[in-house]
């Protein structure tokens, strides 16, 4: 009951070209669980990495415990009582729980000379214990979940004295019941005077977990409210600046004949697990079937396989009647396939390269852009401005390197310069993930206009929202095996979110749907955490 | 700031430099290697004995305004030295250019011929080199390749010279020679290309040992099946005149024709336009510098590797038929280590192929300045190879370092123009170790510095 545990005050980070953030105010009373909200870019992450020392603020002074602070680095941070747990972890994976966390603070013996074992698995388990942290000292770290590690990192932050714990996107790795348990968590370190603050850009777990919520857009403090005294629409309000339009109009129309027809594919995965499961599915001429699912229940391989990035080990994918099965990615190409992957950055574009060179990417031997093996990059150049103007890629320089991109922008390239090949099957995944929302919505139109132009489209998605707009028929995928196949049109968020979970409509004694709509509100017993799934990615969708 | 994070700061500098602050680096890298040789050359100066000082280090005596005042000094110190760094650095590079700043100068002289001839090799050695590395691939064998090139090239030659003769002779054997040896240097870089694409070798061993191979075979032939009678070395006999580079503008001793080197300089246009115009450069630079994105493009990953790879032995082994037709005129086993200066001429060059011509030069001019310097001065052989040594070596590291820490630090994250996204929205990607905390984009190193913090303290330990 003091002064707040951390104060930000009028901080500012410019980076060569971009205010990445603008005088930002951010008080976090001490015992109390404040997030972070805004969108991918809005800096947060820029924000809290000034706070753990990582960036030196262009201005603005950064105050713990009413002292000002002057971070050079993590150390300083660590030092005054601030530890931060990044979206990937830092764990040594053949090591024990016990060495993670004390790594680099280990207990010694023998003036130093060596660790003592014996009171570092004390220590941990004093320590998991206090909080109540569920954690086997002596298990490895490869062999625990990743709602584990994260734990361990929390532990391992604790151990060093943390007071104020900061999470960069804590649940963008977790099963949705993990979140509910990392969500105890957090209430627990609160009530015994620990403060946290974690960055999301998910609505409802700002809602769910948080004290106080502070959001952010465009790298400016837009406003601070009390979790219990807003509403999701305000807080959607000020993450946007504007109301989020989702309904799409999506006009009839004839489909035609089938694009893709996939029939039986089993994809095993670089672990040996089979993500994708004896999966058959179709897209018709002018349809838009859309997947929805959980992130990693095999969406990726099923687009790989398609797409010809990874070999099944059964099944046939026919484009347009044609066998693809044993053609290589640039036979595929050639045959009309677009793709916009899920990961830009390793795979969507060269980012060494300029816009204009990754203009041609995919069609380096095609004509217009190359004739007898030799480019024109005239073309290429013509090309890309269009795809720059047209897809509003900012800086709207095609001579810019792919890397010089925001996130944002590098993503809206990539779905241009695939939609404007003229494909006859276009391929999905997660088009709009991190684009700014009037970007969303022209990305939303051209899809359909090309859709009215005939084209089939695959749309992956773990924006329900999204897929449920968009897409004429919409898969369920879990687990590598389609849950099932729903017209989008009669099917609630609530259904697809026990969908999603696994559950089965046929499976179970009651009637389909009749389970899910009670399972949405009263959740049956033995699915009380797969209903958590539907929730949060239902949530998560945004 | 730790030492390390001072590293990769630097790092991260270097690798964002531009092309005129990278020629200005490497300027002031030579400027050191000098400053650094001179000192050396002081110290073995001041180490071996001789009749007279060459070099006598002392300071003024008197200073002052001639016609007005001076005030003498005494003579503090008064040093000498066996060896002159002037001279010796005014051999070595003035010299390899026969003097070009003297009024006399003659640009056909023989020393510029012998600068040339190393030039030309040289830059097909360094083409070999950069080649594959903007494919990827670190090929060491460019030395196996070019001395397969080279034999091959000189027996059959032999073999076919008799069947043509005269004037169509002269015309269509030099570029036949030239054509074997690029298809059998080519063949023989296909070897490692194969086994990369196919069985996942790594091509840094597989190279290095087929050098060893290719050493070991050619001096097996050489000395046994294909030895000249009449020569106590190993040696196969000589080719017909007909047959070799005809030398023009500088005589013929020296063993340089100027068609050679204007045969070079195509052969590095051709390559800058392979890479930057053509479909299949825009393959190799793109395997090259992001495999995954490449594959994405329907890039062939495997061909790829193959195809270039036997592009860069065919340049290796065209460097063994220049050898061979232009400056020794028969085989003869201990072929000098052009291949593995081309590694460097190719890092010199920042892998770019109109760049090798101008790191060949530098090294052409250093190799011939030797020899200058050995006959101006009585500095032993082995301290200008160490002086040369110490040049390559610090022209050569910037651009090396820059190599590095583009590994380290990849341009695109260590460029700070992207602070939020790349950790939000890269949460669910694979293979993502760096780049989600970006704050290692900045200060670098997220990873080092999270748990550097509690590492440091315990750094004893290891």
């Amino acid at each position: 009951m003091s002064q707040p545990a951390v104060e930000l005050r009028e901080i500012t980070k410019r980076f060569p070209g971009v205010v990445a953030n603008d005088e930002v105010d951010l008080t976090v009373e001490r015992g109390s669980v404040h997030a972070l909200l805004g969108e991918n870019g809005a800096g947060k992450t820029t924000l809290m990495n000034v706070l753990y020392g990582l960036y030196e603020p262009t201005d603005g002074t950064v105050v713990v415990d009413g002292r000002e602070r002057g971070f050079d680095s993590p150390r300083d941070a660590i030092d005054a009582g601030v530890g931060m747990i990044h979206q990937h972890f830092m764990l040594v994976d053949p090591m024990t729980v016990t060495e993670n966390i004390t790594l680099g603070n280990e207990p010694r013996r023998f003036g130093g000379l060596a660790v003592d074992r014996e009171r570092a698995r004390r220590e941990v388990v004093e320590l998991s214990e206090r909080y109540g942290f569920d954690v086997d000292p002596d298990a490895r770290i490869e062999d625990v979940s990743v709602g584990v590690q994260q734990r361990v990192e929390i532990l391992k932050a604790l151990y060093r004295g943390a007071d104020v714990l900061v999470l960069d996107e804590p649940t963008a790795v977790l099963t949705p019941q993990e979140v509910e348990d990392l969500f105890a968590v957090l209430a627990e370190l609160t009530d015994q005077g620990k403060t946290v603050v974690f960055i999301t850009h998910k609505l409802g777990e700002a809602m769910t977990a948080a004290d106080r919520i502070t959001v952010l857009r465009d790298g400016r403090n837009v406003g601070s409210v009390a979790a219990d005294e807003t509403t999701r629409e305000e807080l959607a309000e000020l993450m946007v600046g504007r109301e989020v339009l989702l309904d799409v109009e999506r006009p009839a129309t004839d489909f035609g004949d089938e694009v893709l027809d996939v029939a039986g594919l089993t994809v095993t995965d670089e672990r040996g697990v089979r993500a994708v499961d004896d999966l058959s599915l179709s897209v018709r001429e002018g349809e838009i079937f859309g997947v929805a699912g959980v992130d990693g229940n095999g969406q990726r391989e099923l687009v790989e396989a398609i797409t010809g990035l990874v070999r099944p080990d059964d099944g046939t994918i026919r484009l347009e009647g044609a066998d693809l099965t044993d053609r290589s990615r640039r036979e595929r190409i050639e045959a009309g396939m677009s793709y916009v992957p899920e990961d830009r950055q390793e795979q969507g574009l060269v980012m060494a390269f300029a816009l204009v060179e990754n203009a041609i990417l995919g069609s380096q031997h095609a004509p217009p852009f190359a004739r007898d093996g030799r480019l024109d990059w005239d073309r290429a150049g013509e090309h890309a401005d269009s795809v720059v103007s047209e897809y509003d890629v900012r800086p709207p320089d095609a001579r810019t390197e792919a890397g010089d991109l925001s996130g944002g922008n590098q993503q809206k390239f990539v779905v241009g310069r695939e939609l404007e090949r003229d494909p006859t099957l276009l391929v999905a995944a997660h088009p709009t993930r991190g684009v700014d929302v009037g970007s969303i919505e022209f990305i939303h139109e051209r899809l359909l206009e090309l859709r009215a132009q005939g084209v089939g489209i695959l749309l992956v998605s773990s924006k329900l929202a999204e897929v449920q707009a968009l897409s004429d028929r919409l898969a369920v995928i879990y687990e590598g095996e389609f849950v099932d196949v729903v017209d989008p049109a009669d099917t609630t968020e609530e259904e697809l979110g026990l969908l999603m979970a696994g559950e089965r409509p046929d499976t179970t004694g009651d009637p389909g749907t009749d389970t899910a709509e009670r399972g949405a509100t009263e959740p049956p017993e033995e699915s009380t955490g797969e209903t958590g799934t539907a929730d949060g990615s239902g949530g998560g969708g945004e | 700031m730790s030492v390390r994070e001072r590293g990769r700061r630097a790092l991260e500098r270097l690798v964002a430099a531009s092309a005129v602050e990278r020629a200005l680096i490497s300027l002031a890298s030579l400027v050191l290697a000098v400053a650094i040789g001179t000192v050396i050359i002081l110290v073995a100066g001041r180490m071996t004995t001789c009749d007279a000082a060459a070099f006598v280090l002392t300071h003024p005596t008197s200073v002052g305004v001639p016609g007005l005042f001076r005030v003498g000094i005494p003579e503090l110190f008064r040093m000498g030295f066996c060896h002159d760094p002037v001279t010796v650095f005014d051999r070595l590079f003035l010299g390899a250019l026969a003097d070009p700043l003297s009024p006399g100068w003659d640009p056909l002289d023989g020393q510029i011929a012998v600068t040339l001839r190393e030039t030309t090799v040289l830059v097909f050695t360094g083409l070999s080199v950069a080649l594959a590395f903007r494919a990827g691939i670190f090929n060491i064998g460019t030395q196996g390749q070019m001395v397969v090139g080279a034999l091959a090239t000189a027996l059959v030659v032999l073999w076919v010279a008799p069947l043509v003769s005269g004037v169509v002779g002269a015309v269509l054997l030099v570029p036949f020679g030239l054509l074997v040896g690029a298809a059998f240097g080519g063949f023989y870089g296909a070897i490692p290309g194969a086994l990369k694409a196919y069985a996942d070798a790594n091509e840094v061993i597989t190279t290095i040992m087929l050098n060893f191979i290719a050493t070991g075979v050619v001096l097996f032939l050489v000395s046994e099946v294909f030895k000249d009678p009449a020569s106590q070395a190993n040696q196969t006999v000589p080719l017909p005149d007909d047959a070799l580079f005809p030398p023009v503008l500088f005589g013929g001793r020296f063993g340089f024709s100027v068609l050679a080197l204007v045969f070079a300089l195509a052969a590095v246009l051709a390559l800058a336009y392979l890479l930057s115009r053509t479909s299949f450069g825009y393959d190799i630079r793109t395997s090259g510098v992001q495999p995954q994105a490449a594959e994405y493009g329907g890039v062939d990953a495997r061909r790829t590797i193959v195809a270039s790879m036997t592009l860069s032995g065919a340049l290796g082994g065209l460097a063994g038929a220049v050898y061979v037709l232009m400056i020794l005129g028969n085989f003869e086993t201990g072929v000098p280590a052009y291949g593995f200066d081309g590694i460097t001429v190719a890092i010199l060059a920042g892998n770019n192929p109109l760049g090798v011509p101008f790191a060949a030069l530098l090294f052409g001019v250093l190799k011939s300045g030797t020899t200058v310097v050995q006959f101006a001065t009585d500095v032993p052989p082995q301290l200008v190879g160490v002086l040369r040594g110490l040049i390559i070596l610090f022209v050569a590291m910037p651009e090396f370092f820059r190599m590095l820490g583009r590994r380290v630090v990849p341009p695109e994250r260590g460029r700070p123009t992207e602070p939020g996204t790349a950790a939000t929205d890269g949460g669910r990607f694979r293979g993502d170790d760096a780049r989600s905390a970006d704050g290692e984009q900045v200060r670098g190193g997220g990873g080092d510095a999270v748990d550097g913090p509690g590492r440091d303290p315990g750094g004893g330990r290891e």
